[in-house]
């Protein structure tokens, strides 16, 4: 399977020991992230890196594990009832005035957004570029919710995505 | 006897600590997570679990709200970021904004309100989805919603002794999320790892 190579900026302690390695000058870049249309995937910088901060991943990643059905109606159901704290903590945090309550409605509101994206992830929507993801962007593209639904970023993806 | 923290899985040994659980104070937190004492459960006792009604599944039949197709884009955007792929990210969080400015505005008068949403979704949401991923054995579901079950038991505990001790309580204290799972930490000194999902402490993120 053909790999690339990805930079892990918080592990990336700058020794810069895949600059000296990489055959193609693909990890030598002005923003740190590795340059994928030079990388020829070798793997020579995550051997050679000090601080495992380099890993090798899938030029093209397989489709996520199967999901029932009956599991995806149980998680999006959940997703609904994150999204629901989550509208109420967000207008309690702006309605309030009191200081402490404020920052306890606004954490209540980040977690239940990191709560809702990760049973997300778990039903069906783990990879931007896999089937359940597209099959969504699709059924948007050819009948969009309303006239300023973003129609050409919809569009963008699907096509970047395309072949993946 | 031996009471376990519900959220960390702490565990407090009578025997050992020399002093009964029950007379330990209202005040006292987990030294795991800083949880109520009242997230606590007697070891022997092996809780009865309540029945899930099948009838529930279909409430996950209706399409998204706009707020949860916000979530969903807003999770593919990640899913772009770490593979490293910024523009399709910025694009997904395009379709996320969208949708969120699409949401409806909360309604709710006060905290008391999101403590009863959140008893509710405890007794009914959580038990079914554990129900569907085990008898589907879908173990990255039944991770999932571990996890979002540990931080909703947290979320209870929070409001509860925010009920109690109010607005003096937050006064000198630090606020944090996990960056990973979205468990919140009340207190100066974070735990070195998320008492959830176990990521080192520099996941958290604090909250101003």
């Amino acid at each position: 399977m053909e790999k690339k190579a990805v930079r892990n900026l918080r592990l990336c302690t700058k020794d810069c020991l895949c600059l000296y390695v990489c055959p193609t000058g693909a990890t030598d870049t002005e923003n740190s992230i590795i340059d994928v249309s030079r990388c020829v995937g070798c793997g020579d910088c995550a051997a050679a890196c000090p601080s495992g901060a380099i890993s090798m991943v899938p030029a093209v990643y397989p489709e996520q594990q199967e999901k029932k059905e009956e599991v995806c109606f149980a998680l999006n159901a959940l997703i609904e009832a994150k999204a629901e704290e989550e509208m109420t903590a967000a207008s309690l945090a702006r309605k309030t005035e009191k200081v402490g309550l404020r920052r306890l409605m606004k954490a209540v509101t980040v977690s239940a957004r990191l709560s809702g994206e990760d049973l997300a992830r778990e039903a069906g929507y783990m990879l931007p570029q896999g089937s359940p993801a597209l099959a969504l962007l699709k059924a948007l593209r050819d009948n969009p919710p309303s006239d300023d639904f973003p129609l050409n970023e919809t569009n963008r993806i699907i096509e970047a995505f395309k072949g993946e | 006897m031996k009471y376990v923290c519900a959220i960390c899985g702490y565990v407090y040994d009578e025997e050992k600590e020399g002093v009964p659980f029950s007379e330990l104070a209202e005040s006292w937190t987990c030294p795991g997570c800083g949880a109520e004492k009242a997230m606590f459960d007697p070891v022997q006792e092996t809780a009865e679990k309540e029945t899930v009604s099948a009838a529930a599944a279909d409430d996950g039949l209706r399409a998204l709200s706009p707020r949860a197709m916000s979530m969903v884009f807003s999770n593919l955007a990640r899913g772009c970021q770490k593979q490293y792929r910024p523009e399709e990210e910025a694009l997904f969080r395009k379709l996320s904004d969208y949708y969120l400015s699409h949401s409806s505005e909360g309604a709710a008068e006060d905290e008391k309100e999101l403590a009863a949403l959140v008893s509710a979704h405890l007794k009914t949401f959580f038990p079914q989805a554990e129900k569907a991923a085990s008898e589907n054995g879908d173990r990255g579901a039944l991770r999932a919603r571990l996890w979002a079950n540990k931080t909703e038991l947290m979320i209870q505990s929070l409001l509860s002794r925010y009920e109690k001790e109010g607005e003096a309580w937050l006064e000198n204290s630090r606020i944090w999320v996990c960056s990973v799972c979205g468990f919140i930490f009340i207190g100066d000194r974070l735990p070195a790892v998320c008492p959830v999902c176990k990521v080192p402490d520099w996941k958290f993120e604090l909250v101003d």
